[in-house]
């Protein structure tokens, strides 16, 4: 076998492990989506596990009813749409109960009561609702604190910005871009407690239920082992200690961080192995995404230059429509919309999905640029080609596709650096790689700064690298 | 029967009529030199000769194979027609031996090794036997298309076709390659080419065409043609061409 053929079996059988473990993944074993930035109630620990309320009181609760389950670690927004699509079984995240929700899915007995508060920087001269006029007010998508403040919006004259992220939320308070946000009460004092600099200046309003989650009509089963755990472990006391543990306690003691490791240095020792599997989810869907788009857009670019009417069609109808979509919405598309569209439970793992995604959009850029080189290649040579008596394709292979290759080979290396890049983009199907590590360590140690400088780094040296790779490849070639 | 047969030959661009129904027959060895002004559509014609230009209408037969049959395999015809381009065409990525040897080894005509020889032979008839593993870009004008030449002549073809070979070189070059294509009709090649160089379709053609506004005007033996030219259109031209 030539090295190429090697490449594209063994990118093959990867594929197809994964379907295979994708498909084993969902016997008998509940998957139950939460957040990745709720402190208390869900945040990653060091060391890449989730703890908190949520997750402690799912554990407790499944010990007991002898429930199976695999926790996913997803955003607030894209657990909610999975719920729906089911694409999950369950959803435990401090979720609201809203008439609204309860329209699409079932709730559990509440198993957390709380309050919206709002919050301002700690300098701040934000009172009350009423020094909000004309000011711009932080919320987080979807949850209870948003809806209360969308429902005082126009009676205190405020303008709101959203986020889909609590940390971003806040910074915007910290920063003075946004006057004040809403938080859930635990989830604000618990913030504040572990060194964000803002301060709560109202009292809880609009106490709300926290449920867990499945969709309306399924997995009635589930429920009912969740409330008769629920119970159970409320009469134990078990419920009190969790809650207890986490709402009396610094984020330090339960993640094992100390002040002293704030420096640079320290956080990224600290955090070596989170990043570390962050960086090599995204070097995986790098190289992956790179191969399968380099096959696409080859086979698209063939298709353009061919003779007749059919293949040059088909080529700039699939080039037009990737290529004039954005990367999230294809992502959330081919992960959430296409299984919904499908039915029957159909489900498209997360790693899969990102990969076709980034395969259809950097596929039809390199579909493009492919095509162009191709063109670029005087007719000349073709015509000199098939005066030969060599055949089409045969001519394409030995005379055109060398020759185009070597024109290609920038805009090649330019789609490699893009494609790295574009893979972060990839967190918003919770695919944990290099960027949602930072969003997710941010969540606990709140150190945006650093953190993010840190990342931006790594992307800088691995970029670097794939840069001198390319240059190396292309010197040889000429 | 002839080599070539061409009746009624059209080709229309759009609405440009470029072959007004042209008919020409070329017989075994023999070297017809073509004239005419520029877009009469000399290169056209040469084109549909081998297919890379389909006719609107006509009937073209070379060595007994009809190419409007649906039924000829193109391929098999066209390693049988070797073509000369103005411009050359080599293929800047391989060098001189494999612009030579590609075809016939890809086609199967030839082992590796049969064709490396058979492309050494060739490039000491062209009188290049030292630029075998050069790059084509480093050749002179002349020079590459000399090895054009050789690798048109790797298939063994039985007919040539030159679309003004000599038109892109600089005029100390024309000279090589027109030896090259006199050694060639020397030694019985059917040819068809058009030229400028008015010296060598007097030297070696045993016919000469004069092609204007997409037909045959006039033909006849070089002298005829040159020194007793008929129609007006003809003798205009030959005005030109020498006054030049
Ligand atoms: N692919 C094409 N599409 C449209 N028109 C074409 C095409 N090829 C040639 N023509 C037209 O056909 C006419 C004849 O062209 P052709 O190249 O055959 O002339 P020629 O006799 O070889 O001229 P020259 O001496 O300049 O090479 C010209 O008017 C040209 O514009
Ligand atoms: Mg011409």
């Amino acid at each position: 076998m030539k090295k190429w053929q090697v490449a594209v079996v063994m990118v093959l059988a990867t594929l197809g492990s994964w379907f295979a473990f994708a498909s084993t993944a969902q016997a008998k074993t509940y998957t139950i989506a939460t957040d990745t930035t709720f402190a208390p109630f869900e945040f990653q620990a060091k060391g890449g596990k989730y703890k908190g309320i949520d997750i402690d009181i799912l554990n407790a609760i499944a010990k007991k009813e002898n429930i199976k389950y695999k926790l996913k670690a997803i955003s607030f927004g894209a657990a909610v749409q999975q719920l729906s699509a089911n694409q999950v079984d369950g959803v435990i995240a401090g979720m609201n109960v809203t008439p609204e929700r309860k329209q699409t899915f079932d709730f559990s007995d509440a198993y957390y009561t709380s309050g919206v508060v709002m919050a301002v920087a700690k300098g701040s001269s934000v009172k009350s609702f009423k020094d909000l006029k004309g000011k711009t007010v932080a919320l987080k998508t979807g949850t209870a604190g948003a809806t209360y403040a969308k429902s005082i919006e126009s009676k205190y004259g405020f303008k709101i910005k959203y986020f889909n992220d609590s940390n971003n939320m806040y910074n915007d308070v910290k920063v003075g871009n946004s006057a004040a946000c809403f938080e859930d009460y635990p989830v604000m004092s618990y913030g504040i407690k572990n060194g964000i600099a803002l301060k709560i200046v109202s009292k809880q309003y609009e106490a709300g239920d926290y449920g867990f989650a499945v969709k309306k009509g399924k997995n009635a089963e589930l429920l009912k082992k969740f409330n008769a755990g629920l119970k159970a472990i409320k009469a134990d006391g078990q419920y009190k200690k969790i809650v207890d543990k986490y709402l009396h306690s610094s984020e330090s003691s339960l993640t094992g961080e100390t002040a002293s490791s704030r420096t640079f240095v320290g956080l990224f020792t600290q955090n070596l192995s989170t990043i570390g599997s962050g960086l090599w989810m995204t070097l995986e869907l790098t190289v992956i995404s790179i191969i399968l788009a380099t096959i696409m857009g080859m086979i698209l670019g063939v298709l353009g230059v061919m003779p007749g009417k059919l293949g040059p069609a088909i080529s700039s109808t699939i080039i037009y429509i990737f290529r004039g979509m954005p990367l999230m919405v294809l992502a959330f598309f081919i992960y959430i919309g296409f299984p919904d569209l499908i039915g029957h439970g159909f489900k498209i793992p997360a790693f899969i999905a990102g990969m076709i995604t980034l395969m259809l959009n950097e596929g039809a850029y390199t579909g493009a640029f492919v095509k162009g080189g191709f063109q670029a290649v005087d007719d000349g040579q073709m015509e000199a080609a098939r005066s030969l008596g060599l055949p089409y394709w045969t001519a394409m292979r030995k005379v055109i596709m060398p020759q185009g290759i070597r024109i290609m080979i920038p805009s090649f290396i330019n789609q490699f650096i893009i494609t790295l890049k574009d893979t972060s983009i990839l967190s918003v199907i919770g695919i944990v790689e290099l960027t949602q590590t930072g969003t997710l360590i941010i969540a606990r140690n709140f150190e945006g700064f650093k953190i993010w400088l840190m990342i931006a780094i790594i992307y800088l040296v691995i970029i670097t690298l794939l840069t001198w790779l390319s240059n190396w490849v292309q010197r040889r070639m000429n | 029967m002839a080599k070539v047969i061409v009746k009624d030959l059209h080709k229309s661009y759009g609405d440009n009529e470029v072959l007004k129904g042209l008919n020409l027959e070329v017989e075994d060895n023999e070297v017809v030199c073509m004239i005419g002004p520029s877009g009469s559509g000399k290169s056209t014609f040469l084109r549909c000769l081998n297919d890379l230009e389909v006719p609107t209408k006509g009937q073209i037969v070379i060595s007994g194979y009809d190419l409007s049959d649906k039924g000829t395999n193109i391929n098999l015809v066209r390693e049988n027609i070797g073509m000369v381009f103005q411009h050359f065409n080599l293929f800047p990525h391989l060098t001189v031996m494999q612009n030579i040897t590609l075809a016939p080894v890809q086609l199967k005509k030839e082992s590796k090794e049969t064709a490396d020889a058979t492309a050494h032979e060739l490039l000491k008839t062209v009188g290049l036997a030292d630029k075998a593993d050069a790059m084509p870009n480093s050749l002179s004008g002349g020079q590459q298309q000399r090895v054009a030449i050789a690798r048109a002549l790797a298939m063994k073809p039985k007919i040539m076709l030159f679309d003004e070979p000599t038109s892109a070189l600089d005029p100390e070059m024309v000279g090589d390659v027109l030896d090259v294509m006199k050694k060639l009709a020397a030694g019985g090649m059917t040819m068809i080419v058009v030229t400028h160089e008015m010296g060598f379709a007097k030297e070696v053609a045993d016919r000469v065409v004069f092609m204007a506004d997409g037909l045959i005007q006039e033909s006849g033996k070089p002298d005829d043609v040159f020194d007793h030219p008929k129609s007006p259109r003809l003798q205009d031209f030959l005005n030109k061409v020498i006054n030049v």
